[in-house]
Formats: C-alpha cells, sequence, structure tokens
C-alpha cells in the first residue's frame, strides 16, 4: 500500500510566476495564504523521552564506552540534534512548494469530517531524506577512527541510500507501477552488497548441530542474496503497514530506538574491537534517522498536518536494511520487525492476489463516532481493531506503536535467554 | 538559465488511482500519447565522429596493457546495453512525466504548430538513473579493485547520486536559483572526504624563480578549488542552454575529449597511479556517454524530451568527479572553454548589473525560421550577432563544432607546453 491517501490531483492552479534569476516569490495554489499547522513539539517531547532517555542512560552512565568511541558518537548525536531543528525549520517551507505542484491528498480516514477537506502537502519524506543525507555526509569529517575499510562502507552506506532516496522521490512524483516499486529497492542495495566485506557465516544454533553436522555454515553469495531481500523487504514491509497519522514515523523511531540500544549494549558488553566498530557505525547512522524522524513527527503526528509519502518509507526501510547488514546483526533486526513481518504474512493472500485487493486496505471510518472499524482486509492494523473493538485514530496508532515496543522488548528477553543455550 | 522552455504546469487531468495489481496509466486529454521516433540515423553519425578516434586509440594506436583493457571494454559493454536501456525506457517515462503535467512549450518554435505540442521535462532523471545502475553493477565487474579504488568510487556513485536526487527535486519543486547554487556544494562532500590524492600544484616552470618553489602544497584551498570546481561544472551547462540538443552536446563532445586524453594519458603513461587514475575516469564517462546519446535521439532539433535541470546538474557534477579524481581538472577547465566564456560573458546579468530578463534566448522569427541575436549576454547570442542569422539547429551544430575545437585547442596546447610548462 502506497500513500494511502492520495487521491488524483486535479486541481487548476494558477500560472506559476515565472522565476526571475534573483527573487522568486512563489505565488500559492488559489490565491490564499498557505499556513501549515504548528508542530506538535510536546507530543514530540514526551515521545523522545520515552525512547532515547534508555538509550542515553545506557550511553553515557551504564556502560563505560572508551572515550575514543563515545567522542564520535556524542559528535554524531549532536549533528543529529542539528539536523532535528532544520529539518524542524525546512518543513513548513518545503510544504508550501510541495503543495504549488500540486502533490497533496486527502485524510481518508477523516471523510465525511471539515478535516477531510483539508489538502494535506504528501512526500515530505524527501526533507527528512536530504537533511539525513547531509548531516551524514558532514559527519564523515568528525570520524577520527576512520580507515580505509570504514570509509568504503560508509560510502557505500550512502550511496544506497541516496539512491533509494532518490527512487521513492521519483516514484512518489511519477507513481511507477508497483512491480517496479518491488524491484527498485534490490539496485539500490548493490553498492552496499559490493562494500560488504564481512563474514557470510551463519552460527548453527547448538540443538540443531548434531543435525546439520556443521557448527558454523558458509553462505558465500547465499548470504548476500539474504541482504539483498532483507532490503526489499524492510523497505516495503513499513510502506504496508501505514495508513493511520503518525504510524510510518512511529514504527521507525520506536525500531531506531531499538536498534540504538542494542548497538550501545553490545558495545559495552563486547571486547571485540571489530564488534564495537560496527554497531557504532550503525548509531552513526541511525541516530540522524531518529532526528530527522522525530522532526517531521511533530507534523505528522495526529492529526496530521504533512503526509510522508513513500520516499520517507522506503528511505526508513533502506536505512535500517543498512544498518542491520553492516552493523553485523541482521537477525536481531529482524525480530525487530516482528509486527510488520506479521502485517507481510496477513497481507500475503491479498498481495498475491488470492483475496481481491482493493486500492485501500483501511479500516472503515465513521464520521459520526470518530471511531475506526476493521474491516476483513489482511493487515494488522484491522486485525488489531477486530480483536480489540474500535477505537479513535490516534488511540490506536499508539496501540500499535507499543505492539512495536512491546515487540523490540520481547526480542531482548530472547537475546538474554537463549544466549547461553543457543549460540 | 533553468529549463528555459518551461512554463506553468497547467493541470488539467486526475490521475488515476492506480490499483495495487495492473496498473493502467490514462493519459492527459483522453489521447493516445506517442512520442516522436528517437533520430537513430543522426546518433549514429555523431557517435562515428566523436568515438572513432578514441576506440581508435585505445584497441590499436597505444598498447594498453590487457589488465587495465579487459575492465575497459567490459564498462563500454555494460555503457552499450545501458544505451538501449535508455532508448527504450525514455517513452515510457514520458508518458508518466506528462501525466504529472511537468512538460514545457519550446520557446524556439513560438509562432509554428510546433511550439503548440507539449513537451515532456525533465527525462534527465532517467538518463541519471541508469547511469547510476551501469556504474554501480560495473562495479562486480572490475578485478583490480582495492580498497582506495572503491572508497572513491562509492564516493563518486554517492556525489553523482546526491546530485541527481537534488536537480530532480529542484525539477520538481522549482527551488530558488540561491538554493540552487548552493546545492552542488552538498553534493561534492562525499568525494571531498574520499579524495586522498595530492593537493599540490606543479608550478609553471616560467614561475619558479617567482614563486621560489617548484612545487606548492594548497592543502585545503586544493579542496576548496575542488568544491567550487563542482558547483561551476553543474551550473555552467545549466546557463549554456536554451536550444533543442545543446545541453547533450556539448556534453558528449566534451565527454568524447576527456576519453580521448584518458587514453592518451593511459598509453603515454608508465606511472601505474596515474594509468589508474585515467582508467577511473574512463569507467564513469563512458557510461555518461552512452547514455546521453540515447536520451540525444530525442532531444535533437526538433526535442520530443526536454532535459530538465536533472540532467545538467548530472553531468556537470559527474564530470567534475572524473576530473577531480582522475587528477586532470586543469584540463577539464579548458574543455570546459566556451562555458567558461559562456559565464564571463553571462556575468554582468548575473550579478545585476544589465538587467536579467526570465529567458536570454536568442528572438525566433516564426516566418523565416530563423534566430537573431539578442542583447543578452550569452555565448548563443554573441555567435548569433557576430555570425549573422541562423536557424536552430544550425546554430546548435555551430556551437557544437565550437566545443569541438575549443578541446582540440586544449590538446595543441598541452602538447606544445608540455616541455616548456612542466
Amino acid at each position: 500500500m502506497t500513500a494511502r491517501k492520495r487521491t488524483s490531483s486535479a486541481v487548476t492552479n494558477p500560472e506559476n510566476p515565472p522565476p526571475a534569476t534573483k527573487e522568486h516569490k512563489p505565488t500559492v495554489a488559489s490565491g490564499e495564504d498557505f499556513r501549515l499547522a504548528p508542530p506538535k513539539l510536546g507530543v514530540i517531547f514526551v515521545i523522545s523521552s520515552l525512547l532515547c532517555s534508555l538509550y542515553l542512560y545506557l550511553l553515557c552512565f551504564h556502560y563505560n564506552v572508551d572515550d575514543e568511541l563515545k567522542r564520535p558518537i556524542l559528535i554524531n548525536a549532536g549533528l543529529s540534534l542539528v539536523g532535528f531543528f532544520v529539518t524542524l525549520k525546512l518543513i513548513p517551507v518545503a510544504a508550501r512548494y510541495v503543495l504549488r505542484r500540486n502533490m497533496f491528498g486527502f485524510d481518508i480516514n477523516k471523510r465525511g469530517t471539515p478535516q477531510g477537506e483539508v489538502k494535506v502537502p504528501e512526500s515530505l519524506g524527501i526533507v527528512v531524506g536530504i537533511v539525513f543525507l547531509i548531516v551524514a555526509i558532514i559527519f564523515q569529517f568528525f570520524n577520527f577512527t576512520e580507515d580505509s575499510l570504514w570509509l568504503v562502507e560508509y560510502n557505500a552506506a550512502l550511496a544506497s541510500i541516496c539512491f533509494m532516496i532518490l527512487l521513492g522521490f521519483v516514484d512518489d512524483v511519477l507513481d511507477v507501477p508497483w512491480r517496479v516499486k518491488l524491484l527498485l529497492p534490490s539496485f539500490a542495495t548493490l553498492p552496499l552488497l559490493m562494500a560488504y566485506a564481512g563474514h557470510t557465516t551463519i552460527v548453527i544454533p547448538k540443538p540443531l548441530v548434531s543435525y546439520v553436522g556443521l557448527k558454523i555454515l558458509d553462505l558465500g553469495r547465499i548470504y548476500k542474496l539474504y541482504m539483498a531481500l532483507l532490503a526489499v523487504f524492510c523497505t516495503n514491509s513499513i510502506n504496508i503497514h501505514a495508513g493511520l497519522n503518525g504510524l510510518e514515523i512511529g514504527q521507525t523511531v520506536v525500531i531506531a530506538a531499538a536498534i540504538l540500544i542494542h548497538n550501545v549494549m553490545q558495545i559495552g558488553a563486547s571486547v571485540d574491537s571489530e564488534l564495537r566498530q560496527a554497531h557504532a557505525f550503525s548509531i552513526y547512522l541511525t541516530q540522524p534517522l531518529m532526528a530527522t524522524s522525530l522532526a517531521m513527527l511533530a507534523f505528522n503526528w495526529y492529526p496530521s498536518a504533512v503526509f510522508v509519502g513513500d520516499t520517507y518509507t522506503v528511505f526508513a526501510g533502506m536505512t535500517m536494511a543498512v544498518v542491520g547488514i553492516l552493523g553485523h546483526f541482521s537477525e536481531t533486526l529482524l525480530i525487530f520487525f516482528l509486527p510488520q513481518v506479521l502485517n507481510f504474512l496477513l497481507s500475503l493472500p491479498q498481495l498475491a492476489g488470492i483475496v481481491k485487493c482493493p486500492r485501500h486496505r483501511l479500516p472503515k471510518f465513521d464520521p459520526a463516532t470518530g471511531l475506526l472499524t476493521g474491516t476483513k482486509d489482511g493487515t494488522l492494523v484491522n486485525v488489531y481493531l477486530r480483536i480489540f473493538g474500535r477505537k479513535s485514530e490516534k488511540s490506536l496508532c499508539i496501540h500499535l506503536l507499543v505492539f512495536q515496543a512491546l515487540a523490540c522488548a520481547f526480542c531482548f528477553l530472547l537475546r538474554h535467554f537463549l544466549a547461553g543455550w543457543y549460540k
């Protein structure tokens, strides 16, 4: 499911004034002054505190992290904070340009209410993507522990993520067929696969060693195929677990928080320098992802003032796949993605065409009560509603984000208990 | 001057809601949209003119190591595939782009029936994406890879990709020109980080006595120079535009010159590092050439598609990248002589000293079909004022020949100054 709330952009638009080479004065559609609703900073403050406090505590107080590693991490955090404010400032500006180009949608989950008539600017994920790239690029200047291998992986990561943002934005603008959309992440992963110089072995779980006959299995090229599929999965799965205000960014920041906590735990508990570098690498890309996403969430939280577009969902998915691959914790990442996996499995019958698949698989909105009711579509959103009853959109989104957080917590528990038994 | 022929995108039609399964696009105004067939004959002539000397030098004249020749030929093969893929994709993309109301009217045909046709814009995105895919896939075939090479290559890809992204965002959202000036600087950053080469310049022999040094280490100023070079290359192609086929035309002429320069340096040099640097440049310039020629088949007079800022900034950035990483940026600047000239002529208007209109195109007379130079400070107009009125196609050919002559002049200059200069 793509940007679920986009309708046709059938608007007559007064002529764009020919931009002079000097001053550029945009006029807005219909001649009225366009004003974006103010960012919901209070909500963001609460969400940030909930998500980041444990991570910051672990990083700065609980674990004794080497100064050599801690300094770049804190510098990166500082740059990410700057990225947060830059994104916050840029989104209202970009929203005006985007609306002028008739890239907007109507909020389907508010149809029948006055809010449902508002033109919501689409594809603001491009702002997040560009600020993320600039922060990530600038950070290279501050990382003192750079070596050739690190630079290769970092630049390959940047190339992959940048290519994905490009393809996502092209999709948002031109609306490419869904089959092409499935294929695109594979191309974007190629720089990554080339640069991946890590092991392609997997450790056989202890209980299965007797059956398999090996302790370590070298998958070679199949591992690279697995990496490519992981990227395709991550980018698309966030896309289809969507449809509620704030759900796309919300699930991303919850998983990002889990990633950061996992990274810092591995750094703190490990003596293997290579492993610590790998997890630090993941932090260097996840902190900017978190910060820029939270800035957009300030505008996207219920009720959404902007929509994120495919640009954001594929960017977020690709970034998380990249850190999972280069940080060597892709199996852990998959368990963080448990709700997305669930949603994908539920969606399979409709995606495969066995069951009829409508344009939007959103729950049914009742303007009178303001509540959503689950339909028979195979999505986590609908199934959740059918199990737990009707909910308002905001409440349902919060429920699903808590569910996401519980899945991540479950992963940590699983790792803890299986640690000795599994590997 | 940006995509000079864009007018307001007055939206008329509804986008059909895409089904999750089969995507059946309907076209604006309900008529079947069909792109004019590619002008393959013209492309064949242009390709032969540009590539024959290069291929002769590469395969017959110089005795290039097999170890270097094989990746170059593989890259050439991939670029050829890229050529055909681009050829196939442009008509498809043109339909999507038109559906999104990204089109312009050909100002140099205003008053004739051709001037009423909606020409799809920003098709440079197709060239950019195919280029990136070819460049990415090529990594799998380069056997002489090492860490340093991979860093530079990935940094190059990141820079070029970021530039394509910014160019396409500009085409879609129409960002203010001041932002447009700044953007290439951000896109160059991955490159500047990865640049592990020397930051020294060789002082020309006649000046050594004045400077007191034979080699001067510029350090950070060299990196600043690299960033400015990128900003210049991306913007200068943009403002030397306005005629059908001029943007792509100047790019492929310079690209041919780059390739010839690269192969000459490889053939004449024993320094392995230098040869690697020039091979690196070939690996990115061949795909640029091939994909650009494919789009030129549609963009040559009369243009069936427009390239958009996406193409001009992509081409400029790619050439700046190969010039920087191939260590021949001064040579590149001399290839860019017409662009430098155009920039200098444009300065008064860009700086605001002289009034600067939206378009600085020559005046088109529908009756005769000829263009007359105005008083604007562009190479196009100055050329017309010196050499008299011309048709658009003829003027474009003249300017491309001028570009080729400038490149040839550069080779002559290098030849004669070789002993005297360095």
